[in-house]
């Protein structure tokens, strides 16, 4: 096994190089192609998202797959890369099997737990499997990048909650009213903000959207972009009883929903929540509201909270996918450094294979007066003779396999019985 | 074989509850099959205790109060699992199966045997006495949804989620469950206390009337009543709800334990005192 990953990435990086060193969707196949054809190189992925570029490759044993890793990249972005050097990072071995179950994972994201990276990384490995780039040890690690990826998901939170002011409006919105089917939106303010959230909004599932602007023709605009239903700024409080989500961001200078407001609106709802987010500084809504029954108000800094809240969470859950992923790393390469001595122990089975039946050749002629019985005893005897020799260094091999000593007990076996490299 | 069972399920019961905390804590989707495993074994050991208990006397045994918290017991880890496959919502056991795993011990603590009288023989009873045991059995239901609500409304106004709002369903979901349960229990209810009615009026000599348990009922009763009409009329939602639901669930316990102790009738008296 000689894995070696280099990289930078949104930590080491600034957008500038990161852009320079990207490589496009369209040219991936081809630089794939490119890089496993290099001496000594097996096998090999890129990985090329706006937070990152890793070129990971599995050479032979020999190989220095750092330098041909690093004249690839030069050659392929017709650079000197020696004015990059101090933002790539360079991993070996077990840190590149490490690395890439944290990336799969999102746990080295730039927004821990977001979920795009699998994606990314899925995609990447397919195009490396289509130009015949995985075939050996490195297609192992990805594959199991993957499967631990999903394990992270299925047994931790930890993309799970919002991390965005929008996205906590829509949580928020999805723990009130279970999920958005049927909801409907009130935009009072046409904003930059209040567009996004109702963008989330609706594409979280709610039905309908209203949208009402003291300049009219604003609040027309924004309804036909959502395919919803301006409303006159005049007739604010007659339509807001059929909202089940209201948000406002308009520009007064003090509240226009006030308390009696409300009162009024929620008998005219029989008391079916509602939910108000007021992302307007100075405030559209009077706080006072939150106190009703079935009223639900949370301003920009609330949000904030929630997010901040949210982000500790990801924190803990975090915590917990460290630990997934260091077990999944400790038995990966357990599995790798036990395919790592396979071949040894095929050798030595081979060879005293070889031993018993020149052996059994010799005798030939002095076992020719035996019954058939009796061959089968002398069979018999050889072979368990064999396996009992061969009992102790197998078992030595396996159990050395991904010790440090490993590489030393195969020399050694490997010289003791004459077997060939 | 009753009192092993009975002992055997509340292990059951205890590991159940013991693995479902892991399972809330790190916010899995759903329970573990090991937990399940347990509840359901609990489930079935239980089965085979109360089977037991009925073979040998010779009808459902709910006549004492140890069988009858065993029964009960019995119906609301049943209800758990209906609404559990229904909703998935993991930290609901936590929420109903204490209850579920108190009962169960007093009753595999008071292990002598239930009295037999012939006066709990006859299908009105039985009617009785099953519609009254689904009903409290959903109208636990209503009680839980309601602190499932009260407590997720709390950290939504409060604007600081703590570790309840990550690990409670919405609102949505605690009202439909709160609802869903009352609609069913507040009919159970009022069969039960109807066909009490009847049977005491036909058995009972004197002022069965004022027999403090059936006093008790009358109120829960009119607690529900109220609580129900409010809410089809759509006036009731939210906290307001949710705390009459927990008013009400106050009153079943007061007719079911308390007033129990006062009654002349209901023949709980001579076991209730045994107990610490």
């Amino acid at each position: 096994m000689n894995l070696t990953l280099l990289g930078i990435n949104h930590r080491t990086a600034p957008v500038d190089v990161r852009e320079k060193m990207n490589i496009p969707e369209e040219r991936l196949a081809e630089a794939v192609a490119d890089l496993v054809h290099r001496e000594g190189i097996r096998e090999g992925m890129i990985l090329s998202t706006c937070n990152r570029v890793e070129v990971t490759a599995c050479a032979g044993d020999e190989i220095d797959a750092e330098s041909v890793i690093r004249r690839f990249l030069a050659d392929h972005h017709h650079c000197d890369l020696g004015n990059f050097t101090q933002f790539f990072y360079r991993l070996r071995q077990e840190e590149v099997v490490k690395h890439l179950f944290r990336v799969a994972s999102s746990l080295d994201s730039m927004i821990v737990g977001e979920p795009q990276i699998l994606g990314q990384l899925r995609q990447a490995y397919a195009t490396a499997r289509t130009v015949g780039a995985m075939n050996g040890t490195l297609n192992d690690v990805v594959n199991q990048a993957l499967a631990v990826a999903k394990r992270v998901r299925r047994e931790t939170a930890l993309g799970s909650a919002a991390v965005s002011v929008s996205y906590a409006a829509v949580e928020l919105a999805k723990k009130i009213f279970g999920g958005l089917q049927g909801k409907t939106i009130f935009i009072v303010g046409a904003g930059k903000m209040s567009e996004l959230a109702a963008k989330h909004l609706l594409r979280s599932g709610a039905a309908s959207i209203l949208v009402a602007n003291r300049t009219y023709d604003r609040a027309q605009e924004l309804a036909a972009a959502f395919h919803g239903t301006p409303v006159p700024f005049e007739n604010l409080f007659e339509r807001m009883a059929e909202a089940d989500i209201v948000i406002s961001s308009t520009g007064s200078s003090k509240a226009i929903i006030t308390r009696p407001q409300v009162e009024k609106l929620l008998s005219a709802r029989k008391n079916r929540p509602i939910f108000f987010v007021d992302i307007a500084v100075p405030r559209d809504v009077d706080p006072a509201i939150n106190a009703l029954d079935n009223v639900f108000l949370y301003d920009i800094d609330d949000l904030g909270h929630v997010v901040d809240a949210n982000k500790k969470q990801r924190e803990r859950e975090a915590v917990w996918a460290e630990e997934i992923i260091q077990t999944e790393v400790q038995r990966t390469l357990k599995r790798l450094a036990s395919r790592e001595v396979v071949p040894t122990i095929v050798a030595l089975e081979e060879r005293l294979n070889q031993i018993r039946a020149a052996e059994m050749e010799r005798y030939q002629g002095r076992l020719a007066g035996m019954t058939p019985e009796q061959r089968e005893a002398v069979e018999g005897l050889t072979r368990g003779m064999m396996n009992k020799i061969l009992h102790g260094p197998i078992t030595e091999l396996k159990n050395g396999a991904g010790e440090p000593e490993s590489a030393t007990l195969v020399k050694l076996i490997s010289r003791i019985f004459g077997l060939a490299d | 074989m009753h009192d092993a069972f009975v002992w055997m399920a509340l292990s059951f019961y205890a590991l159940g509850i013991l693995l479902i905390v892991p399972s809330v804590v790190r916010r899995r989707p759903s329970l573990s099959p090991a937990s399940l495993g347990a509840l359901g074994a609990g489930l079935a050991t239980h089965a085979a205790a109360l089977a037991f208990e009925a073979m040998r006397i010779g009808r459902l045994p709910v006549s004492d109060v140890r069988s009858a918290l065993s029964f009960y017991a019995f119906l609301v880890t049943l209800a758990f699992f209906f609404v559990y496959l229904r909703y998935r919502i993991v930290s609901l056991g936590l929420f109903m199966l204490p209850l579920v795993f108190l009962l169960t011990l007093i009753s595999a603590l008071h292990p002598e045997a239930s009295f037999d009288s012939s006066s709990f023989r006859g299908g009105w009873l039985l009617v009785h006495i099953g519609s009254i045991f689904l009903g409290y059995t959903a109208l636990f239901l209503t009680f839980v949804a309601a602190v499932m609500y009260l407590i997720q409304e709390r950290e939504l106004k409060s604007k600081q989620p703590r570790g309840f709002y990550y690990r409670l369903p919405s609102l949505k979901v605690c009202e439909e469950l709160y609802y869903r349960s009352l609609l069913l229990g507040l009919p159970f209810l009022s069969i039960g206390i109807l066909t009490g009615f009847v049977w005491a009026s036909r058995t009972w000599k004197g002022p069965w009337e004022f027999d403090p348990k059936i006093l008790a009922s009358i109120f829960t009763w009119l607690i529900y009543l109220v609580l129900f009409s409010n809410r089809v009329s759509g006036g009731w939602r939210g906290r307001r709800a949710a705390y009459f639901a927990i008013l009400g669930f106050a009153a079943i316990l007061v007719t079911f334990v308390g007033a129990s102790m006062l009654s002349g009738e209901h023949g709980y008296i001579p076991k209730l005192r045994e107990i610490p």
